[in-house]
């Protein structure tokens, strides 16, 4: 950082330092309130709504028992062979594995790897027809799902794969972006990587035609977690 | 830059552009596309014009504490264990990225779309190394092959249209013809996935970076981005000394707006948050992790108490679709890397004067202004670039052309007084001229009033008509 000095001393000098006012410190915070209060149903409903918009797909607010099932019955409709899938945050990922295995599908389990493994599991999630992750938070305003990546939850399950699907709990179906980012905290988005996804991978640079599927996902599915069995 | 355009050559350009009738219809589609949605999804969201509030105060309130927030940003940086470059000019960014590329014998370079690196022409110096770096953003890959630059912020194939880059895949890569998007896409995809898979070094632009923790905002909507910051083993950020704000609780003000204006989506498809290289055990991500920093022009931008709230801009483009210069001539006739009207005042400054022409191709009406999601003032900085340009800081260059025009004005003011000499000469210049005009207008005329119809066509002078009775003025 031989020129950090210099760069900053002539950013000092544009600014004629000394004449300007301290507001730095409330300046920024009148701003637009964060929804909390709104009622679950009407958050996953507009949630469903917004992700249908971006061209996601909504598979439903389903029981744990019943995800199991649906995400079997996912897997065979897309004509999957492989589904690559990580640890959950809240949701018992193993069960939904074991599941998968019992109906035939191959499974590749992320775990944390050490670097020199690190090639080969990114290739086998590659490879993976489905790759589905927890999400930590939903965002009702704009259908978007928001990931924290860990060493069982990589950032190329919900990349790699042609088809990608979410599952999230319902009480972290949030109202909008600025809700995320403040139940996160500083803290929450510094410890890992953070990616909000909205819909499927999409380009729109030949005649502004938008396309699916370029880079990421083609299909991205979404499913909500009703938390109780009973 | 490896040129350095004159006024003459963009004259030229831009008189090319406007006669190339298939160019001007891609633009003008891209364009009424463009506001079609963005009208849409500003019309959803009744937050739009307070959200902008709070950014622009946010981002000048930024750049008026710009000092403090580098520090506080390279200091958190490096406490995530990020290597930070300060870039005093392109050339030592450009420097430093080939020497770290070189150093670690890098093969595979992707790029995510970033126009910092357009600015500081980093492909050209790599690929002077040795190295060839590809461009992953879907339109930058095909402007890529086909040997140009982006001639669009966020669309850069933007002056293309599918049957071109159908032909441009069949002569690359010799397969059968499709102008199809979806097959080309296709296509783009299966080659670069390949790419991706085994790159060793990563480049990408940054949109925002959060002093507060030291964390970096990628915004797109392929992929491309992520896939190039998480699949080599070194990957480099590359931003302009502008693009930090102070707090985390600052950026959702700058999300809600920006993929609204710059494609008339509620949220782009991926916001990335990176801080900091691979943790223990992961699978994606780097092992190193590089930001440069750059000024480049930028902070003598801050000098100027007028022109430093061009650093507000968030570069959504949408300044260039409604600007009725660029959707006439579109990006490649601007010859500079940020085209449009935001273009016209970053590029002379970034790049030294070399295009200060470029100010003056405006119109001054003001459209840039109303659609500017951080609400910049391009059509006042404008006129203060044009004033500096000409007035400013150095003599006329022409006195005697503009003693004379004095001279002329001072005449025109003694004959304007009496209306019946006026009334009597424009009778006779509508008789004279009439023999002239094609359709009401002349294209050519005489004399020192050749340079008014050089650029334009002159209405016809009319013969005066006698109002009709209790009509002696047009109503309203």
């Amino acid at each position: 950082m031989a020129d950090v000095h210099k760069i900053i001393a002539s950013v000092k000098d544009a600014l004629g330092v000394g004449a300007r006012s301290d507001s730095h410190a409330e300046a920024a915070s009148a701003t637009v309130p964060v929804a909390q209060s709104a009622h679950r149903a009407a958050l996953v409903s507009t949630f469903a709504r917004e992700l249908e918009e971006v061209g996601g797909k909504f598979l439903g607010i389903l029981t744990l028992a019943e995800v199991t099932n649906r995400i079997v019955t996912l897997a065979g409709e897309i004509g999957a062979k492989t589904v690559a899938l990580g640890q959950g945050v809240m949701s018992d990922m193993d069960a939904i594995g074991e599941a998968l295995e019992r109906a035939d599908f191959r499974i590749v389990r992320t775990i944390p790897v050490a670097d020199t493994e690190r090639a080969a599991m990114r290739e086998r999630v590659a490879n993976a027809d489905l790759g589905i992750a927890e999400a930590d938070f939903a965002i009702a305003s704009t259908g978007t799902i928001a990931v924290v990546s860990t060493g069982d939850r990589p950032s190329s399950l919900t990349l790699l794969p042609p088809a990608s699907l979410a599952i999230v709990q319902i009480d972290r179906v949030m109202a909008n972006l600025a809700a995320v980012l403040a139940e996160l905290g500083p803290a929450g988005v510094a410890a890992n990587r953070l990616t909000l996804i909205t819909g499927p991978s999409r380009t729109a640079d030949i005649e502004k035609r938008i396309v699916l599927g370029v880079h990421g996902p083609k299909s991205i599915h979404v499913i909500v977690v009703w938390p109780r069995d009973d | 830059m490896a040129e350095t355009p004159k006024a003459r050559d963009f004259f030229e350009s831009s008189r090319a552009a406007v006669g190339d009738h298939e160019l001007r219809r891609k633009l003008e589609n891209a364009s009424a596309r463009h506001l079609d949605h963005f009208a849409q999804v500003k019309a959803e969201f009744p937050a739009y014009d307070d959200e902008r509030d709070a950014a622009h105060r946010i981002k000048t309130d930024a750049i008026a504490h710009l000092d403090e927030l580098l520090i506080e940003l390279a200091s958190k940086l490096e406490a995530r264990g990020c290597k930070v470059f300060f870039a005093e000019d392109a050339a030592e960014a450009r420097d430093y990225i080939v020497k770290l590329a070189k150093g670690h014998g890098a093969k595979n370079v992707v790029k995510g779309k970033s126009m910092t690196t357009e600015e500081i022409e980093l492909n050209g110096a790599l690929e002077r190394a040795g190295i060839d770096a590809v461009e992953t953003d879907l339109g930058e890959y095909i402007v890529q092959l086909r040997g140009e630059r982006p001639s669009h912020i966020i669309t850069p194939a933007i002056h293309l249209s599918k049957e071109d880059i159908g032909q441009l895949f069949t002569d690359k890569f010799g397969i059968e013809y499709t102008a199809e998007p979806e097959k080309l896409t296709a296509e783009a995809r299966s080659r670069l996935r390949a790419i991706f898979l085994n790159a060793d070094f990563g480049v990408t632009g940054v949109n925002f970076a959060i002093a507060e923790t030291g964390t970096l905002v990628i915004v797109e909507n392929e992929g491309n981005g992520r896939l190039s910051s998480t699949m080599p083993e070194t990957f480099v950020a590359v931003m302009g000394i502008e693009k930090v704000i102070p707090r985390l609780e600052d950026l959702s003000h700058f999300l809600e707006i920006l993929a609204r204006t710059a494609s008339g989506q509620k949220l782009t498809t991926y916001t990335s948050f990176i801080t900091g290289p691979r943790r223990e055990g992961e699978l994606d991500g780097p092992g190193e992790m590089h930001v440069v920093i750059l000024d480049n022009g930028r902070s003598s931008m801050i000098a100027d108490p007028v022109l430093r709230e061009a650093l507000n801009c968030i570069r959504c483009g949408a300044c260039l679709n409604v600007c009725p210069i660029y959707r006439r001539i579109g990006g490649h006739a601007y010859r500079s890397v940020y085209p449009g009207p935001i273009g016209s005042i970053i590029s002379p400054n970034l790049f030294g004067g070399a295009a200060g022409y470029l100010p003056f191709a405006s119109t001054l009406c003001g459209a840039c202004k109303d659609i500017c999601p951080v609400k910049i003032d391009i059509p006042r900085i404008l006129l203060h670039l044009r004033w500096k340009e000409s007035a400013g800081e150095r003599p006329p260059k022409w006195p005697r052309a503009i003693e004379r025009a004095r001279r002329g004005a001072r005449r025109f003011a003694k004959m304007a007084r009496h209306p019946r000499t006026v009334r009597a000469l424009g009778e006779l210049a509508a008789m004279v001229l009439k023999p002239f005009a094609h359709n009401g207008y002349l294209r050519r005329m005489p004399g020192p009033f050749g340079n008014w119809t050089k650029y334009r066509d002159f209405p016809r002078p009319r013969p005066h008509k006698r109002p009709a009775p209790g009509r002696e003025r047009p109503p309203g």
